[in-house]
Parts: C-alpha cells; sequence; structure tokens
C-alpha cells in the first residue's frame, strides 16, 4: 500500500490541510468506515423519505471489499485527514471507453466514489473539508496514466453528483445509461485528463 | 523476496499469437506488455464471477441476441 500526501479545504478556516491518500482500503479504513460513516449516516436518514436520502446511504463498504479484494483488476482508495476517514474510492482497470475518437481503450471505471458525511453540504453545514471529490478523480486519473491508458477514466454518476463530474471535472457526458440504472456515463479523453493534472 | 518484488517471466509465441497481440497493442494503445497484463486481469475478473455462479454473456446490441461465453 502506498501514501501519498494530498490538500482539503478546510471548509471553518478556508486553509489547505494536508491529508493522506492510501491506494489501498485496508481494514483499518473499513473499521473506521463502520465507527464513523455509518452511525452519521443512519442519523441524517432517520425521519427522511427515500427520495431525500443521499443516494449512496445503502453502501456498504465491507461487502464491495469483499468482492474487490481477490480481483487483481479491482483497486482501491482511502482518504484520511486529521486521524478521520474522508473518502473511499472502487475502481476497475478492464472497462473500455466508449468516446468514438477512444472507443475500444482500455479506461479506468470508477465504481464507487463516496465522501464522508459530514463533508457533504447537504448532510452537514458547513461540510467539514472540501476537495474529496477532486482528489479521488485525480487518484484515478493517475493510476489510469500509471497502467498506460494515459489518464482516460469513466463513470456512471449518481445523479446529485452529475454537476461535479460535469462542470468541476469537466468530463464529456456520454448520455443516460439504460443498462447502467439509467444513470449518466461520463469519460474523459487523455487530453482532458491533463486539464485536470493541470488545474490541480 | 519482498511482496511488492516483480517477478520476470519469459513468454513465447507463435507468429500468429504474436501478431495478434501486436494488433491488439496498436489498438488498445498500450504495450504488448499492457496488453498481457489487461488480459490477465480480464480473465481473473471473469473466472471470480463465474465461480460465483454468473454467466459471461455477448448481447447484440442491435438484436438484444445474447450469447454465452463459455470459460474452461
Amino acid at each position: 500500500m502506498r501514501e501519498f500526501r494530498v490538500y482539503l479545504k478546510e471548509t471553518a478556516t478556508g486553509r489547505l490541510v494536508e491529508a493522506s491518500l492510501f491506494d489501498d482500503i485496508s481494514d483499518r479504513h473499513l473499521g473506521l468506515w463502520g465507527d464513523t460513516w455509518e452511525g452519521a449516516m443512519e442519523a441524517h436518514c432517520r425521519g427522511r423519505k427515500a427520495g431525500e436520502q443521499p443516494e449512496d446511504h445503502h453502501w456498504d463498504w465491507k461487502v464491495k471489499a469483499e468482492a474487490w479484494r481477490p480481483v487483481l483488476g479491482y483497486h482501491s482508495f482511502a482518504l484520511v485527514c486529521d486521524g478521520g476517514l474522508q473518502g473511499l474510492m472502487w475502481v476497475c482497470d478492464f472497462r473500455s471507453a466508449r468516446i468514438p475518437a477512444q472507443f475500444g481503450k482500455p479506461l479506468v471505471y470508477v465504481e464507487f466514489l463516496a465522501s464522508a458525511p459530514w463533508n457533504r453540504p447537504e448532510i452537514q453545514t458547513p461540510p467539514r473539508y472540501r476537495g474529496v471529490g477532486t482528489v479521488m478523480v485525480g487518484a484515478a486519473v493517475e493510476l489510469s496514466r500509471e497502467l498506460g491508458y494515459r489518464g482516460r477514466i469513466g463513470l456512471h454518476s449518481l445523479p446529485r453528483a452529475e454537476p461535479f463530474y460535469r462542470e468541476a471535472c469537466q468530463m464529456t457526458e456520454l448520455g443516460y445509461d439504460a443498462a447502467d440504472e439509467g444513470l449518466m456515463y461520463y469519460e474523459t479523453t487523455d487530453k482532458q485528463a491533463d486539464w485536470f493534472r493541470r488545474k490541480r | 523476496m519482498e511482496e511488492n518484488e516483480k517477478k520476470t517471466m519469459t513468454l513465447n509465441l507463435t507468429p500468429r499469437e504474436m501478431a495478434v497481440l501486436e494488433e491488439l497493442a496498436a489498438k488498445k494503445d498500450l504495450s504488448k506488455t499492457g496488453v498481457m497484463k489487461l488480459a490477465l486481469r480480464l480473465l481473473q475478473a471473469v473466472d471470480a464471477r463465474t465461480q460465483m455462479g454468473h454467466k459471461f454473456l455477448f448481447e447484440n446490441e442491435k438484436t438484444k441476441e445474447k450469447s454465452e461465453m463459455i470459460l474452461v
């Protein structure tokens, strides 16, 4: 497991604070998820109708880990700041691109990405840290480059995350995908990946 | 040898296999090594799912006809 120094914006102070990005979700990270995220998410969802709950509130990262850990082509990332788990991501490296100019070329596909409940403005005002999604997308782009895929990534977005991928990440929208729960599919080209790296 | 140290292997291919490998490398914009590593990861992932009882299917996008890919 490798550890990388990254930075998040601490909303209360406006300062950039140092965080650690790990290229593996360990048992320690899963423990933090169970001990901190689950309770916060349950508390937020209590009394709320289904449509008002976070779209990923039901994600069980321990169950997901059982699926991805045995498989080489799956990679996971954990983001820790100030001893707390701030973000998790699971990606796959054997899916292929759909943008016509790069059709069929391999890319890193983001299977699941989540920020801690206290980092979400719809759960906590103000959110504790900003930039988790950007760090994670950046990690997927870097993995794509390491694998020789030139930064190409793809993902299906939960509806409320669409503005982030479209506007902050400048990813290409390829339409709602009936084969994947009707979610909007996004993808980057290598040029878009270069832009994202420079922007960060 | 430490867990993260890489091991080297030599792979002998027939001319036809090498031609396919080179074609895939060009098509996928990968090195030949990259193609072999991708193939390994893909095969393992498919094998893991079939061991769980899932089927590996192809679907014709136009006709929606499905056919099963049987792996040994």
